[in-house]
């Protein structure tokens, strides 16, 4: 290199300068991970395990810390991000454990991505097979369908999806008599119930039904009509049938009205709690989850009632699709330290905290009875929970694709039928195709 | 005549602000907000009870401060550092001769069209294989690399500035490295300034970055604001602590805008000039 003017650089000092803004880089040790540790973690030499979690699922960092010195082990928690799985799977570097859905249970299993546990569960005492919640058959595939052969996750806490909270103080206001804690409604029936409570003036603006428009909606509602979204070998999904298209109508229907926030006019408060818990929510199928969050607020949990989850059909079905677990990936290297960790997680004092929350079903059987029963609404919505397990089933998903692709799609097309330009069998036709595609994609992607 | 049309004038910028100013406005009046205030209606445009203990509580839901040291030491290590190698690359682009060099800075320039969402994953692997993940090695890194923005800035002041300084520099006796710290850095403050000041806000203010590369326990505050604020029980986000995390989030930055706004005006609207 030559100057402008031909005067030659000084190497020396080049180097001089350069070395000085690499040490004033490293002064003072503030490069290292741990000089930023907010919790002043030290592993010690102890077995690291890398745990992919969402915000404080797993406990707060006081808990976490508590866990640490419990199984003897320094536990990074990095925040789940489908992303970063994805490199770090790619890198060589894989998680120990790893939060998912157990609808995507049969993709991580049949990528070759999550362990078989059925060696572990065997040999635990802490989660043993004859303790576990049927909910964990969600975890389990055997190669073509889900709820049977090898378990690849546990199931953390769950809820029958579409079970009921509303709101007694908008029913009063209504007048309109409040939901059997027994049977179900039909959904017509929950769709006339939901707009004579949605209001809309001046002084007030309340939705009366809050459901979600996702592919588990209508697979939920097809399922209980008889009918089925998915063909034999969850290769292709069909919404042209009777059942899927009367779910889709009822949608559409529902969304048209706005009593409900959906994809086409969302709430602005981004989800239900804040729009419930502002008396401006008549019914919400939350599921029993939401019990959680209502424990907050003494005025509406003075007002909040438990229900049955809806039916389309004459089958009565109240189903979990989500099942939110833990799962091992196979490239992790520190699976025995990993298990401990589940067991404690599972089946240990944070398994058994989160049970007397109420924040979701316990998934072992033996910690049912930790649910609260302290308040009123709770030992109601534990009556009405304990009568609606008798109903409980998993629904079967695909191992090609993620659900998350599957409702891209669906948010993608359903806004144009609730605006009016498209017709329901129009939408059924455009579903398929699209969900098929993605799914002819992904099969392609299986070994 | 005149009167009328800049009355129509500020009409209008005074519109732009309240549009721009709006959201920051509505985050503040959130963050004093009861819980069950802010989906009420009619909308409450100024809380019933103003909940000023919302910013303690915010302080104190997680280990705010020390989130917040995580953010200050990487984002003074990235702005320090990308200051010093852009200024001293576009230095080497303005007053240094070599072949290719238009080429090179064509180049440059060509990889602010690349969106940084593609080399997620590559930089992941690059950074895991190198054994920097949770450390944070990645911004001392890229704060060495220098960023084309900023090199195209500092080119573009240097490159005005005369040649008699350079070349009388050089008759006293002085190497090109003595020309850059001692004579064209000192007097490039504005766009020292510039950079610093996007620097810092770039990495305190980024969220993909550090929840990518960094484990909960050393992650920054943006990460922790995002994703903290949760109820215990189900994790559902808690608005207004958020909103009240969020306003002492921005109040450094703001505070550094104000300190160093002049020299940032100045730093953008010389560096074009050639």
């Amino acid at each position: 290199m030559r100057s402008t003017t031909g005067a030659p650089m000084s190497r020396r000092r080049f180097l001089t300068t350069s070395t000085g803004v690499a040490a004033a880089a490293t002064a003072g040790g503030l490069l290292s991970g741990c000089a930023g540790s907010v919790s002043s973690g030290d592993s010690g030499g102890k077995t690291t395990l890398t745990i992919m979690s969402s915000g404080t699922e797993l406990g707060t960092a006081a808990e976490i810390k508590q866990a640490e010195k419990t199984l003897g082990m320094t536990l990074k928690v990095v925040k789940y991000d489908l992303t970063r799985l994805t490199a770090m799977l790619t890198s060589g570097s894989a998680p120990d454990i790893v939060r998912a859905e157990g609808s995507d249970a049969p993709y991580l299993a049949s990528h070759s991505v999550a362990q078989d546990l059925d060696d572990y569960f065997a040999k635990s005492t802490v989660l043993k097979a004859a303790d576990l919640d049927p909910v964990n058959d969600i975890w389990r595939w055997d190669g073509k369908k889900q709820g049977s052969g090898p378990r690849y996750g546990m199931v953390k806490d769950y809820s029958q999806n579409y079970t009921l909270w509303y709101n007694t103080a908008l029913f009063d206001a209504a007048d309109e008599p409040y939901l059997s804690e027994t049977e179900p409604l039909t959904y017509d029936k929950l769709l006339d119930v939901g707009k004579r409570l949605g209001a809309s003036g001046k002084k007030s603006k309340a939705y009366g039904l809050s459901m979600g428009g996702t592919f588990e909606t209508f697979m939920i509602m097809t399922t209980q009509a008889g009918g089925q979204l998915f063909n034999d070998d969850y290769s292709e999904v069909d919404f042209t049938g009777d059942a899927a298209k009367n779910a889709l109508a009822w949608y559409i229907d529902l969304a048209k009205s706005r009593i409900t926030p959906s994809l086409a006019y969302p709430d602005p408060n981004g989800w239900d709690w804040p729009t419930f818990q502002a008396g401006r929510m008549a019914i919400t199928a939350q599921g029993y989850w939401f019990g959680g969050q209502i424990v907050t607020d003494e005025k509406i949990a003075a007002t909040a009632r438990f229900a049955p989850a809806p039916q389309l059909g004459s089958k009565r079905m109240s189903t979990c699709y989500t099942g939110t677990g833990l799962w091992m990936p196979k490239a992790g290297k520190n699976k025995d330290a990993a298990w401990q960790a589940m067991e404690y997680f599972l089946g240990g004092a944070p398994a058994k905290k989160r049970a007397e929350t109420g924040a979701g079903l316990p998934a072992l059987k033996s910690l049912r009875p930790l649910l609260p029963k302290t308040e009123g609404f709770q030992k109601e919505a534990y009556a009405v929970q304990s009568k609606e397990l008798d109903y409980f089933s998993v629904l079967p998903f695909t191992p090609y694709i993620r659900m998350d692709a599957m409702n891209a799609v669906i948010y993608q097309l359903t806004p144009g039928a609730i605006k009016g330009s498209t017709s329901v069998t129009k939408l059924a036709d455009q579903l398929n195709s699209g969900i098929n595609k993605q799914l002819a994609n992904g099969k392609k992607l299986i070994k | 005549m005149i009167l009328a049309r800049r009355t129509g004038l500020y009409l209008v910028l005074i519109a732009l602000v309240a549009l721009f100013v709006s959201p920051f406005g509505w985050l503040v009046v959130t963050a004093f907000k009861d819980n069950s205030e802010m989906a009420a209606y009619p909308v409450h445009w100024l809380p019933e009870k103003w909940q000023f203990g919302n910013f303690s509580k915010a302080l104190t839901f997680f280990n705010y401060l020390g989130y917040a040291r995580n953010s200050l030491i990487i984002a003074t290590i990235y702005s320090v550092l990308i200051t010093l190698s852009s200024a001293w690359a576009g230095f080497g682009f303005a007053r240094m001769a070599a072949r290719g060099k238009r080429l090179v800075f064509g180049v440059l320039l060509s990889t602010m069209m690349m969106p940084a969402m593609i080399t997620l994953i590559p930089t992941y692997i690059i950074f895991a294989r190198l054994g920097m993940i949770d450390t944070y090695w990645p911004w001392v890194l890229w704060g060495l690399a220098g960023a084309p923005y900023l090199i195209f800035l500092f080119r573009q002041f240097f490159a005005h500035m005369p040649r008699e300084l350079e070349e009388a520099a050089i008759v006293d006796g002085c190497g090109y490295g003595r020309i850059f710290w001692r004579i064209f850095l000192p007097q490039s403050w504005p766009v020292l300034a510039t950079s610093m000041l996007l620097s810092f806000t770039w990495v305190w203010g980024d969220y993909i970055a550090p929840s990518l590369l960094l484990s909960t326990d050393h992650t920054t505050l943006a990460v922790a604001v995002a994703t903290q604020y949760v109820n215990e029980s189900n994790q559902a986000p808690i608005n207004n602590l958020m909103a009240a995390g969020s306003v002492l989030y921005i109040l450094p930055v703001l505070l550094l805008f104000f300190v160093l706004q002049r020299g940032f005006v100045t730093g953008v609207s010389t560096s074009g000039l050639k």
